[in-house]
């Protein structure tokens, strides 16, 4: 027993720097190991890694489950889609505002939603999805209804006399890849920051973080907002890879993919939203080799992360952050 | 607590297994020397699942009776499919994989419109040749040919035409002015009745009350009384195959069956749909690209062959799914060979015969097709004529 | 226009009595385990398809293909019980929402694999119209409100008067204090849920004849109406359940005459949103359980 003690490696010795290194050097090789169908994969999972983000703010830091990600999605995936075709403004303007929009949009939702306890709120932030598609299926003088905006012109970027168009798979690649590292240091930074500690209090216990004088409220009201930016941004990018947004961008399935992303990766854990967001994407698009099976399997799935992995990755990823030295 | 970490991790790893399996092998496809690779997008599971079952099937039929005849110069074709749950994402999802992992060189898909608009940049940038064979938006072939994309075609008549040849025998053969709207929420129910609008005027049609329905209502006695006490003289309603026994049968419950008839489209000609309520489907109306009671001797042998093989009658997207694979063969042929851009111009100039007439394609890549119209008399389709359009592409 | 009124209402009356009985018993499961059962359309979907299934292959007769819809969903409904509900005793809510969509998922496509995912035509039932007041409807549509008058009449009796009723009202007031007492709480729960999806299988088996149309799908859309009557009704609630279930038909009825028929699913979740605002527990309290 002593002699595996001795054996241990140094406390000095923190792998994560090259760990991370590593990861990054695969991100960016990513295009030449994978075909063009694997790539595009994993565009998505990079897609949907930002509302997931957003969720893991509300639900693994803030301690709030809620299902209206796909409502602030899909705002922003229109928002984009509606500036691009009707103004010709480029990706680069369209991403923010679609951010802000529905960002600015979470405001006025969550006043009366944020007073409202667990199911009744769950129930509420559903609400929100349902409604947002009857609003994108009836309101055809803006959305165009069933008929959906097509035709979304692909990223484009002028600096200066230079210019160049975001084209193919590959490069897109790159572009979600920028845009999922912007958001995941946005997030990162969130986290650690007071803000972040004060957010775990109201988790906690809410009444004792009030006592101790965190503004629960304003902060909850806020984290929602910014949640609800991350979801726009995401659909943002969504609407320029697809090139059409239909009413079904506002959609349950997006929800609860956002969720069991942030609950089967390990909520309160950026690494954890990351390695979730991949998985089960990843997942969804590998149980194509079955397809009469594809959403038994993925039944199963959600199942087995119920009963198995009631706390998701988390744990996996802990003591894999430990065993190469980093703090648990 | 040690142990059970490594269950953990054994688990994690056996879930990762069909990820890693799912894109690492490029699956049991070893190319036939020269096979012709065909890929069919269509929705396999959710509200749609049973147009794509049809579609799949039909070109699986097509394939199997090419195939059967020796294959075209020798050549087999090889059909993959891929579900596109009827939504754009992963419909775009599904191309990918058709055209990454299984290699093919040629597509047909979707049946909705909404995903086969998301298909035509991933096509035109992989330079796959995409013929649709059942959307009927026209917004895909106004951006094809000379619109922009050069690898999408349409061999399906357009929604514009079908409104056009309803809204034309409403009035004059039936002197029909006033409507009541009941369409499928969905962007075909939804621009149906949009061209329908363009058309009535021409016609001194009105449209009096105006409803949409969603995938899978089932409760239509409200909106059907408000249409009986709102004096239309017909219910214009372009709906689901699926819907339209249910909407009949409400129609007698409510009283309106026989008194206002449906017109549009619907799957109304179908024996099932009829014997589901004879007295509502009395005298109703459609315009179809095709339907099993055509009259020629292809259409015939075809419902035959189909109807032995998959011991259920084929439904109209069956059909175009059949004819368009033989639409590719002869295109093939043609070209004499499987190159993408020889077997694109052979389509460009191909006088195809089929079960409805002779097809050929205009400089937007859409195919003139006639549009059949139908009138249910004495529990029986009879068949009023075969109209033929044009489109009047936007400037 | 007054008759038109009356007559919108009565298919509202119809419409809030097959949600009532598919609600009564969501809500009833929500009681004992305070989780959401995403879930529990797919009961209604089944109980159909197992009616349907007696008709197209054994040529039964639509009476009892109801008692067969119905026991078949039930016996599933055990299976499903012991295997995951009785496990969810104590978790989180996310673990609920999570277990009961994927069980959504298992259920509806288990049974679009085996059966196909194409609609099937229900034959069966009484679909000869009458005439009541003036208005026409179809027999089937008052069998369906007086068998709903029973099932809630039954369930007011059951709860007050049976031990398993006091049983699951004591668990759906405090789960810990019933263990001290000696209740088998998972026996409670197991038999709540096995009562709520006999519940919805019996409201799907009543519906199909008038539908005309069963298919794979058709359980998400009953999950999606019954949702926001669970929370108006006050969560646990059977009467405050009822009168939200018949507010909600009403409320669609009126909605697809007078506004149009692709608002109606929106209803549900508009006038939720509106209720909260007003009283954030819903119409009815949730202290006044059953």
């Amino acid at each position: 027993m002593s002699l595996q003690e001795t054996s241990l490696p140094a406390p000095g010795r923190d792998l994560r720097l090259p760990f991370g290194l590593a990861l990054a050097a695969l991100a960016a090789s990513a295009p030449l190991l994978l075909g063009s169908y694997a790539l595009h994969a994993v565009i998505i999972s990079l897609i949907f890694l930002l509302p997931a983000h957003g969720l893991n703010l509300l639900v693994g830091y803030t301690g709030l489950l809620s299902l209206a990600q796909a409502a602030f999605f899909g705002v922003g995936a229109y928002v984009s889609a509606l500036m691009a075709v009707h103004w010709g403004t480029p990706f680069y303007l369209n991403l923010p505002a679609a951010g802000l929009v529905a960002g600015a949009l979470a405001l006025p939702l969550a006043i009366p939603a944020l007073r409202l306890r667990a199911t009744s709120f769950v129930m509420c932030t559903l609400g929100f999805v349902i409604i947002g598609q009857a609003i994108a299926k009836n309101w055809i003088s803006v959305t165009r209804g069933d008929m959906g905006l097509s035709a979304i012109p692909k990223p484009h970027f002028a600096i200066g006399p230079a210019s160049f168009t975001v084209n193919g798979t590959t490069e897109f690649y790159y572009l979600a890849l920028a845009v999922a590292a912007l958001a995941t240091a946005i997030v990162w930074m969130i986290v650690t920051s007071p803000a972040g500690r004060n957010m775990v209090a109201i988790r906690e216990n809410e009444t004792l973080a009030e006592s101790v004088g965190i503004p629960t409220w304003h902060y909850k009201l806020l984290v929602f907002m910014v949640s609800a930016a991350f979801a726009g941004v995401g659909g943002s990018v969504y609407a320029h890879y697809l090139t059409v947004v239909s009413p079904l961008t506002f959609q349950m399935s997006y929800s609860t993919l956002m969720l069991i992303i942030v609950l089967g990766g390990g909520p309160g854990t950026i690494s954890g939203v990351i390695l979730g967001s991949l998985l089960f994407v990843g997942l969804s698009e590998a149980l194509r080799i079955a397809p009469e099976l594809r959403m038994i399997a993925y039944g199963f799935c959600l199942l087995a992360l119920v009963f198995w992995f009631p706390k998701g990755f988390t744990p996996l990823i802990e003591r894999f952050w430990t065993a190469i030295g980093g703090r648990s | 607590m040690a142990n059970s970490l490594r269950r953990q991790f054994v688990l994690a790893l056996a879930a990762a297994t069909p990820f890693m399996a799912g894109f690492g092998s490029t699956g049991p496809v070893l190319a036939q020397d020269g096979a012709i690779r065909l890929g069919i997008v269509a929705p396999m599971s959710g509200p749609n699942a049973r147009y794509g079952a049809f579609s799949l099937r039909g070109a699986q039929l097509a394939a199997k009776e090419i195939n059967d005849a020796g294959g075209i110069d020798g050549r087999k074709i090889q059909v993959f499919s891929a579900d596109s749950q009827g939504t754009p994402v992963e419909g775009v999802s599904a191309t990918r994989r058709l055209i990454s992992q299984d290699k093919v060189d040629f597509l047909i898909g979707d049946v909705s419109s909404s995903v086969t608009l998301a298909m035509q940049p991933v096509v035109e940038d992989a330079g796959i040749l995409l013929i649709n064979a059942a959307s009927s938006n026209p917004k895909i072939t106004y951006a094809a040919g000379v619109g922009g994309f050069k690898w999408s075609f349409r061999n399906y008549p357009t929604d514009e035409n079908r409104a056009l040849v309803v809204a034309q025998y409403a009035a004059e053969k039936r002197g029909f002015t006033k409507f009541a709207v009941l369409s499928v929420d969905s962007d075909y129910g939804r621009s149906a009745i949009e061209f329908t609008k363009k058309y009535l005027p021409r016609f001194k049609g009105q449209i009096l009350t105006e409803d949409y329905y969603k995938e899978g209502e089932v409760d239509f006695r409200s909106v059907l009384a408000k249409i009986r006490d709102s004096g239309a003289q017909a219910i214009i309603m372009y709906g689901l195959a699926d819907t339209t026994p249910i909407v009949a049968r409400q129609m007698i419950e409510v009283g309106l069956a026989g008194k206002i008839p449906l017109i549009g489209n619907g799957e109304f000609n179908t024996e099932k749909t009829i014997k589901s309520a004879p007295k509502a489907m009395e005298g109703a109306v459609e315009a179809a690209a095709w339907l099993p009671a055509y009259d020629s001797d292809k259409s015939k042998a075809f419902v035959a062959k189909f109807t032995t093989e998959y011991r259920e009658a084929p439904n109209n997207h069956a059909y175009v799914h059949w004819e368009t694979v033989r639409l590719l063969g002869k295109a093939v042929e043609a070209a004499k060979s499987i190159d993408r851009a020889k077997v694109r111009d052979a389509l460009k100039s191909i006088k195809y015969d089929s079960a409805v007439g002779e097809v050929t394609f205009d400089d937007h890549n859409q195919a003139k097709l006639p549009m059949i119209l139908l009138q249910i008399e004495d529990g029986k389709p009879a068949i009023k004529g075969a109209f033929y359009a044009d489109i009047d592409y936007p400037r | 226009m007054l008759f038109q009124l009356s007559e919108q209402i009565v298919n509202g009356l119809v419409t809030g009595s097959v949600y009532a009985i598919v609600a009564v018993g969501m809500t009833m499961i929500f009681g004992v385990l305070r989780a959401i059962n995403f879930a529990h359309g797919e009961y209604y979907m089944l109980g159909t398809f197992g009616a349907w299934v007696a008709i197209e292959y054994f040529d039964l007769p639509y009476p009892l293909s109801v008692a067969i819809g119905v026991i078949a969903t039930a016996l599933i409904a055990m299976v499903v019980g012991q295997l995951v509900m009785r496990r969810m005793v104590g978790m989180p809510a996310e673990a609920g929402v999570l277990a009961t969509l994927g069980l959504a998922l298992i259920l509806q496509n288990t049974v679009i694999l085996v059966f196909g995912g194409g609609y099937k035509f229900f034959n069966g039932g009484y679909i000869e119209p009458v005439t009541v007041f003036g208005i026409s409807l179809a027999e089937q549509r008052l069998l369906i409100i007086v068998i709903c008058a029973l099932v809630f009449v039954g369930l007011e009796l059951m709860v007050t008067h049976s031990r398993i009723g006091k049983a699951m009202r004591a668990v759906s007031q405090n789960i810990e204090c019933c263990a001290v007492v000696g209740i088998e709480v998972r026996k409670v729960v197991v038999a709540t849920f096995v009562l709520g999806a006999a519940l919805a299988a019996l409201s799907g088996v009543l519906t199909a004849p008038v539908n005309v149309s069963v298919y794979g799908g058709m359980g998400e859309l009953i999950t999606f109406k019954t949702l926001p009557i669970i929370i108006m009704g006050g969560l646990g609630n059977v009467r405050g359940t009822f009168f939200a279930a018949m507010i909600l038909g009403i409320a669609e009825s009126l909605v697809a005459t007078y506004v149009g028929l692709q608002f109606r699913d929106t209803v549900g979740f508009a006038t939720l949103m509106l209720v909260l605002m007003w009283r954030p527990h819903g119409l009815f309290s949730a202290q006044a359980r059953y």
